[in-house]
C-alpha cells in the first residue's frame, strides 16, 4: 500500500490525476449519452452514488489492499474480465467530492490522503490492467482497450466459428446478444456497468475482434437477482466477436464501442463464447465444442435470459421509489466491488448498504434537482467550483471550466487541510437482504466460503513463475520452453490449440481454422 | 454565522438552474449555521461533529420550504408523482389522447406521394429502405404490462419518451420499430435497438402523431455520429404521416 504524504511532488501528481479524469467527464457524459428512464430515477440515484463512493471507498480500498495490491488486482482483471472501472471508479468518487463542495459542506482542501490514496490505487490498478499497453486510460491509447495478451486473442481467434447472416449460428448469436445487453441494462438499473467491451483487436486486414464482456447474470453481489438469475448457469459471459468490413474506431472508459460504418449484424463474421470469473484459470470456453454444440447454447442462454428479464422487469416495475434510488446507487456505487471479492474481503455490509453520511442528503434528491446539478456537473460543467478564470479554455468545449477541483498548493505553504473522511460509519438500505449463493465457476458458494476461496486462489498465469511474463518478454523468448508452458495455460481448453505452444504466428492461426 | 471556503469567489459564479441555485444556496446556510453551533474548528467539524448536527431532518426541510411556496417538482421516473403526487407535477402519462408537441419539429403539407411531414430524428443505423408502420405510444409500465400480456400489435412503430432500456425491456424485440423523444443514438435505447436490429430514430421532434396514425420513419438516412454532437453537425432522419 503507498503511503501518502503531502509534498509537492505529491500534490503535482493527485491533481494531474484528478485532471485526467476531469477531461474525460464532459466528452464522455455531454457528448456520448443521454440518459433517462421512467422506471428509475436515473440522476438522482447517480448523485447518491457519488456520495456513498465519497465517504466510503477510502476506507475499503484500504481493506481490499491489506490483502491485495492494487496492482496484482490489476493483474488478476487483465486475466479474468472486470467491469468499468476506468473511468467510473475515480470519477464516481470525484464527483462526490465535488458535490459537497458546492453545498459547503467540505473545502476543496479537505480529505486530502483520502483523495490522494483513492487516485493512488487507481493509477496501480490502471496501469497494471493496461500493462499490454502501456496506458493509463483507454483515452490515453486514442481510444482503444487492447488489454488481453497474445495467448489469450490467439485462442479466441482460432477457436471462432464463422457465420453469416442468416445462418442458426449467426441467428443464434445475435439474438443472444440482444437479449443479454438489454438483460444487463435492467440488471444494473439503466446503466451500462455490467456491460464492456476490449479490443479492437486485429484478426486481418479486413477484420477485427471485439470481446464482449456481459457480468453479473446469474445470482451475484445484488440481491434483486435472487430467484431471478438463478437459471442463468454463469455469473459472466464473454463473446468474441470477429466482424468484417467494420473497423471499430473508438472504444472508450466507459467500455462503449464505436464504429465504421456502424456496426450492423451483417458484419458479425465470426464468434465465440467463455466464461471467466474472479475463481477461473481465465475464460473457459462455453458450448464451444462445436457449431450445433454452440448454436444450441446461445438459443438456451437466451431463453433462459429472456425468462429473468422478464421476472426481474416485474420486481423493479414494483419498487418503490427509495427502493430503486437505493438500487441505482448501489450499483453505480458497487462498479469496485469485485476488487472485494477477488481479494477475499467481500462483505454485504460494505457493498450493498448506503452510509448513513450519505442517506442524510436522500430528501435532496428529487427528480428535477438530480437532472439538473448532475447536468450541471458532468453535462455543463457549470457548478460554481468548476469556473475558472475567464482565460480558460477547457479541453473539448472551450468554456472557462474544469470540470473537477483541484486540491491548492497553498495548502504545503499554511497547513491548512485534513486528512480524511474518517472511518466507514453504519450502512442501511431499502431492498431485501440478499440470499447467501454466489455463482461463481466453482459452483454456487456462500459469501464465506467465496471469500475463503478466493483468499487461497491464485490464477495459473498469476503464479510467480508467469506473472512477469509479459509480450516483450515473449517476443525475445519464444522458443523457450517456458514461453510454451505460458501459452499452453490459455490453450488448455482450446478446440485447435491445444498444446500447440508459443511459436503460432497469426497467419499459421488463420490456417488452422481452415474455414472454421 | 460563519463563513465558508467558497464564499469568497472571484468569478462569483452561481448555478445555471435556479432550483440547484436555491438547493446548493439552502445546503451552504444550513452549514454556515451548524458550524457556528458547534463552536470548532473546520478540522473538528467537518470530519466529525458536521455527520451528527447536519442531518436527514435539516434536509426534509429544506424541500419542505420550497414546496410550501408551491414548487412542484419535474418528474422522470413514474414512482415519483405516484407517490408524491403533492410534491411534483402531473406527468400527463395517462392521458389517452397524447401527442408530442415538440415546438422544434418540422412540418410540411403532404408531398406529391401523399407524405405529411410530422417530425425528424437521429438515426441510429442506415437501413436500405424506409420502414412504414403504425404509431403506438408506449409511455408507462401499464401500456407495457398490457402488450406483455396481451401480445404486441403487429407493425408497431412504438413512440417512447424514455431514452433508457428498461422500461420497454420485456417486450423491445417485438417492436418494428422505435421514435424516442429523447436521448442520442448512444444511449441505451439506441444501443439495443441497433443490437436487435430494429430501426430507430432517437431525439426525434414530432407534432401531431397521434396513437393508430401510420407512419414512414426515413431509416434510410444517414446515421447520426459521436462527431457529429460534438461538432452541433445535424442530420435529421424524417418521420411522415402517410
Amino acid at each position: 500500500m503507498s503511503e501518502i504524504k503531502l509534498t509537492y511532488a505529491q500534490l503535482l501528481e493527485t491533481n494531474n490525476l484528478i485532471q485526467q479524469n476531469a477531461d474525460e467527464i464532459y466528452w464522455l457524459c455531454a457528448t456520448r449519452t443521454v440518459q433517462e428512464s421512467k422506471i428509475f430515477p436515473v440522476s438522482a440515484y447517480i448523485l447518491f452514488s457519488y456520495l456513498n463512493a465519497y465517504y466510503r471507498y477510502p476506507t475499503l480500498l484500504r481493506k481490499i489492499e491489506a490483502r491485495m495490491s492494487a496492482e496484482e488486482i490489476g493483474d488478476r482483471a487483465r486475466n479474468q474480465g472486470l467491469k468499468i472501472v476506468a473511468w467510473c471508479f475515480p470519477c464516481f468518487y470525484l464527483l462526490g467530492r465535488e458535490m459537497l463542495i458546492n453545498w459547503g459542506v467540505i473545502k476543496p482542501t479537505d480529505a486530502f490522503e483520502d483523495v490522494a490514496y483513492v487516485l493512488d490505487f487507481w493509477k496501480r490498478f490502471q496501469l497494471s490492467w493496461h500493462r499490454n499497453n502501456g496506458n493509463l486510460t483507454n483515452k490515453q491509447a486514442g481510444h482503444r482497450a487492447q488489454i488481453m495478451p497474445e495467448q489469450r486473442l490467439q485462442v479466441f481467434h482460432a477457436d471462432a466459428y464463422e457465420c453469416r447472416i442468416g445462418d442458426p449460428l449467426h441467428k443464434a448469436a445475435q439474438a443472444f446478444l440482444a437479449t443479454t445487453a438489454q438483460y444487463g441494462f435492467l440488471v444494473s438499473c439503466e446503466s451500462r456497468l455490467t456491460l464492456h467491451n476490449y479490443g479492437p483487436y486485429k484478426i486481418s486486414d479486413t477484420r477485427e475482434m471485439l470481446v464482449r464482456d456481459f457480468l453479473e447474470l446469474s445470482e451475484s453481489g445484488v440481491p434483486w437477482l435472487d430467484g431471478v438469475g438463478q437459471e442463468i448457469p454463469y455469473n459472466n459471459l464473454t463473446v468474441a466477436m470477429i466482424v468484417e468490413g467494420c473497423h471499430i474506431n473508438l472504444l472508450d472508459d466507459w467500455g462503449s464501442f464505436e464504429s465504421t460504418p456502424e456496426l450492423r449484424s451483417e458484419h458479425m463474421v465470426a464468434v465465440g463464447l467463455y466464461s471467466a470469473d474472479t475463481l477461473s484459470n481465465g475464460h473457459l470456453p462455453v458450448g464451444m465444442g462445436s457449431r450445433e454444440e454452440l448454436t444450441a447454447t446461445f438459443l438456451d442462454l437466451t431463453a433462459r435470459i429472456k425468462t429473468a428479464t422478464a421476472k426481474l422487469w416485474h420486481v423493479m416495475a414494483n419498487w418503490t421509489r427509495d427502493q430503486q434510488l437505493d438500487a441505482g446507487a448501489l450499483t453505480y456505487y458497487g462498479v469496485i466491488k469485485e476488487f472485494a471479492l477477488i481479494a477475499g474481503v467481500y462483505a454485504m455490509e460494505d457493498w450493498m448498504m448506503i452510509d448513513e453520511r450519505a442517506e442524510r442528503f436522500r430528501p435532496l434528491l428529487n427528480d428535477e434537482y438530480g437532472n439538473l446539478f448532475l447536468g450541471e456537473l458532468v453535462g455543463y460543467i457549470s457548478s460554481p467550483s468548476q469556473r475558472m478564470h475567464p482565460y480558460t479554455m477547457m479541453q473539448h468545449n472551450d468554456q472557462p471550466t474544469k470540470a473537477l477541483s483541484y486540491y491548492p498548493y497553498s495548502m504545503l505553504a499554511d497547513g491548512h487541510y485534513t486528512k480524511s473522511v474518517g472511518a466507514m460509519r453504519p450502512g442501511s438500505s431499502n431492498l431485501p437482504p440478499k440470499n447467501d449463493r454466489y455463482r461463481t465457476s466453482q459452483g454456487v458458494l456462500t459469501l464465506a466460503e467465496y471469500n475463503r476461496r478466493s483468499r487461497e486462489f491464485v490464477p495459473e498465469v498469476c503464479a510467480e513463475k508467469f506473472r512477469y511474463l509479459c509480450a516483450d518478454w515473449v517476443k525475445y523468448h519464444y522458443d523457450l520452453p517456458l514461453a510454451d508452458e505460458l501459452f499452453k495455460l490459455d490453450q488448455k481448453h482450446s478446440r485447435l490449440l491445444k498444446d500447440k505452444g508459443a511459436a503460432l504466428t497469426r497467419p499459421e492461426i488463420e490456417a488452422l481454422r481452415g474455414g472454421a | 454565522m460563519s463563513k465558508l471556503y467558497t464564499d469568497t469567489d472571484k468569478y462569483g459564479y452561481q448555478s445555471t438552474f435556479a432550483l440547484v441555485e436555491a438547493y446548493n444556496s439552502a445546503m451552504k446556510d444550513l452549514v454556515r449555521k451548524r458550524f457556528a453551533e458547534s463552536g470548532r474548528d473546520w478540522k473538528s467539524f467537518v470530519a466529525g461533529d458536521s455527520y451528527d448536527t447536519i442531518t436527514k431532518d435539516d434536509i426534509a426541510n429544506i424541500e419542505a420550504r420550497l414546496l410550501a411556496l408551491g414548487y412542484r417538482f419535474e418528474p422522470s421516473a413514474m414512482s415519483s408523482a405516484a407517490e408524491r403526487p403533492n410534491a411534483y407535477k402531473d406527468s400527463g402519462l395517462h392521458n389517452e389522447n397524447f401527442s408530442f408537441e415538440h415546438p422544434t419539429a418540422p412540418t410540411a403539407p403532404p408531398d406529391p406521394q401523399g407524405r405529411e411531414l410530422r417530425g425528424a430524428g437521429d438515426n441510429v443505423v442506415t437501413r436500405d429502405k424506409n420502414l412504414i408502420g403504425i404509431a403506438r405510444y408506449v409511455r408507462t409500465s401499464d401500456k407495457v404490462l398490457q402488450y406483455l400480456t396481451n401480445g404486441v400489435p403487429e407493425n408497431t412503430i412504438a413512440i417512447v419518451d424514455d431514452s433508457g432500456g428498461t422500461l420497454t425491456a420485456p417486450i423491445l424485440e417485438k417492436f418494428t420499430g422505435v421514435l424516442c423523444a429523447g436521448g442520442t443514438t448512444r444511449s441505451h435505447l439506441a444501443i439495443l435497438t441497433r443490437e436487435y436490429g430494429i430501426p430507430c430514430l432517437m431525439n426525434a421532434r414530432l407534432s401531431g402523431v397521434k396513437e393508430g396514425d401510420r407512419l414512414e420513419i426515413e431509416c434510410s438516412a444517414k446515421a447520426k455520429s459521436a462527431d457529429d454532437y460534438q461538432s452541433g453537425v445535424e442530420a435529421p432522419a424524417n418521420v411522415w404521416r402517410i
